[in-house]
């Protein structure tokens, strides 16, 4: 239990101190000051001491539940992954959940934001889905499901983003796309205010910032473990904030595309990825 | 027991007649989710849909009245359960039924609203579905005769032939058409919105959750290794 304990206050303060320095990075390309590199730790920690409000428009008590279940998935997911090294199809599962929960959340409040939001949360599946297919080819290349024993098998053969190269640009395209101001970043755009976070308030918006730091956290740590393989605690956070340095560049750059487009572009980067790695594999 | 499906050490299983219901980890995950799911739904109102008018300051309140709610509700909670029996069920005769039923359920979930583009997209679906059956069934018998067996646990142990990739793909086939996956997400996106949205999330989650236990099933039928 305490060993839960930790990784999840691990996963939630990394998470949010990374989403800090995204921000930070992002300001300093664009020539801005920009906010300090804890701000979002503390943006979470305000709304958790904010007064509650709930639209009278809401599907109660859908609304409030929805939230925390955002919440019980990413901590189930910290469970499977560093706690247990569980299995990565279960961890897609829970991606899985996450996406529904987004798009739930969006349109549970009756605001048309939020519905906006939760149609782009439904056609993203359509394209984030099929670039998580990526732990099939894990499979296909190290016979295994199990976190732990992708990471033996790393340990003998060599990481598997060096064999696997294509899965692991899919992968990484997966992350982008979670990333807040992101290309793919559809279900929270600025057109549709703050997407489906746009009404909820207080303790609400506080349980869906954690849930977002800990989600940001959890993914960086699959990429390394099933890419590059098991590492000590320093590499770990030397590896997610490389990721989210090169994430924030990204994001800075580019602008946020239409919806369409970003489905069209992630759909291609899956069918390039899907059949390289096939036919990596394969020779 | 020591039976390990891809990784995943088998804690038990329920024999109920050819109804074998197996739980490990993954399953059981997503089992007792589609069921808390399901529950959240049955305790939950419709929220309401504001939109700005037209030619007017006021604003428009888009309502689920009290039948439509009822029915709506009821094929919600039907989606849930056979989503639930499809997470744990170790038969793949059942697990073609309990998707043909979600998609049942699916369209009807989304006829009872009165907006015809919401309709219009219910019918397109519809029609996907329909059509999808014939090779969801079809891959189940196709797998049926080339090995013998619809049991998950039986199948397992049995090496991969030509025909189990054919009944593989044309499975995956029907279940997509079924669950309205890419690439027929783009008919099925208009579906949402409708207000409803205890009962629009059924949908999506029936559809990613089949879609993960059908990989799952795929992955046990064609043994790459």
């Amino acid at each position: 239990m305490a060993n839960i304990l930790l990784n999840v206050l691990i996963a939630f303060l990394v998470g949010s101190v990374l989403f800090g320095l995204q921000r930070k990075i992002m300001a300093r390309i664009q020539m801005r000051p920009g906010p300090p590199v804890i701000q979002h730790l503390l943006h979470t920690l305000k709304f958790f001491i904010k007064e509650s409000s709930f639209p009278k428009t809401a599907a109660m008590p859908f609304y409030i539940a929805i939230t925390a279940m955002l919440c019980v998935i990413w901590v189930s997911a910290v469970i499977v992954g560093p706690v247990t090294e569980g299995s990565l199809l279960l961890i897609f599962a829970i991606y899985a959940i996450h996406k529904i929960v987004e798009h739930n959340a969006g349109s549970s409040s009756g605001s048309p934001y939020g519905k906006l939001s939760c149609v782009r949360a439904v056609f993203s599946a359509s394209a984030e889905v099929p670039l998580f297919a990526v732990l099939i080819i894990i499979y296909f290349k190290t016979g295994t499901m199990v976190i732990s024993n992708i990471i033996n098998f790393q340990a003998t053969n060599g990481p598997l983003i060096y064999s696997i190269p294509l899965a692991a640009a899919m992968f990484f395209v997966l992350i982008l796309s979670k990333a807040p101001y992101s290309p793919f970043a559809i279900t929270k755009g600025k057109d549709i205010i703050s997407g489906y976070e746009t009404e909820h308030f207080g303790l609400l918006r506080g349980y869906l910032m954690m849930s977002e730091s800990i989600a940001w956290y959890m993914l960086l740590w699959v990429f390394l473990t099933v890419f590059i393989g098991g590492l000590s605690p320093l590499w770990y956070l030397v590896g997610m904030v490389c990721l989210s340095v090169i994430v924030a560049f990204i994001n800075a750059t580019t602008p946020i595309l239409s919806p369409n487009h970003s489905i069209m572009m992630q759909v291609s980067f899956a069918i390039v990825g899907i059949v390289g790695s096939l036919v990596l594999l394969l020779y | 027991m020591d039976i390990i499906l891809l990784g995943q050490q088998l804690l038990g299983y329920i024999p109920l007649g050819d109804i074998v219901l197996y739980l490990a980890p993954l399953n059981l995950f997503m089992f007792a989710g589609s069921l808390a799911f399901t529950t959240l739904i049955a305790i939950s109102r419709t929220e309401t849909q504001v939109e700005a008018g037209i030619g007017t300051l006021k604003d428009n309140e888009v309502k689920v009245n009290k039948d439509e709610f009822k029915i709506r509700r009821f094929l919600a909670i039907v989606c849930g359960l056979a989503t639930a029996g499809a997470m744990i069920t170790g038969d793949l005769f059942n697990f073609t039924l309990f998707v043909c039923l979600i998609g049942i359920v699916n369209i009807g979930i989304v006829s009872a609203v009165k907006q015809i583009d919401v309709l219009d997209a219910a019918f397109q679906y519809g029609l996907v579905a329909m059509i999808a059956v014939l090779p969801l069934f079809g891959g189940a018998a196709m797998i049926l005769a080339s090995t013998g067996s619809l049991s998950m646990l039986e199948i397992v142990n049995i090496p991969t032939n030509a025909m189990m990739i054919f009944g593989s793909l044309l499975l995956f086939l029907g279940v997509a058409g079924e669950t309205g996956v890419a690439p027929f997400y783009a008919t099925k996106a208009e579906m949402f919105r409708t207000p409803g949205s205890p009962f629009l999330l059924i949908i999506h989650l029936s559809s990613l959750l089949v879609i993960i236990r059908v990989i799952e099933i795929l992955l046990i039928i064609n043994k790459p290794f």
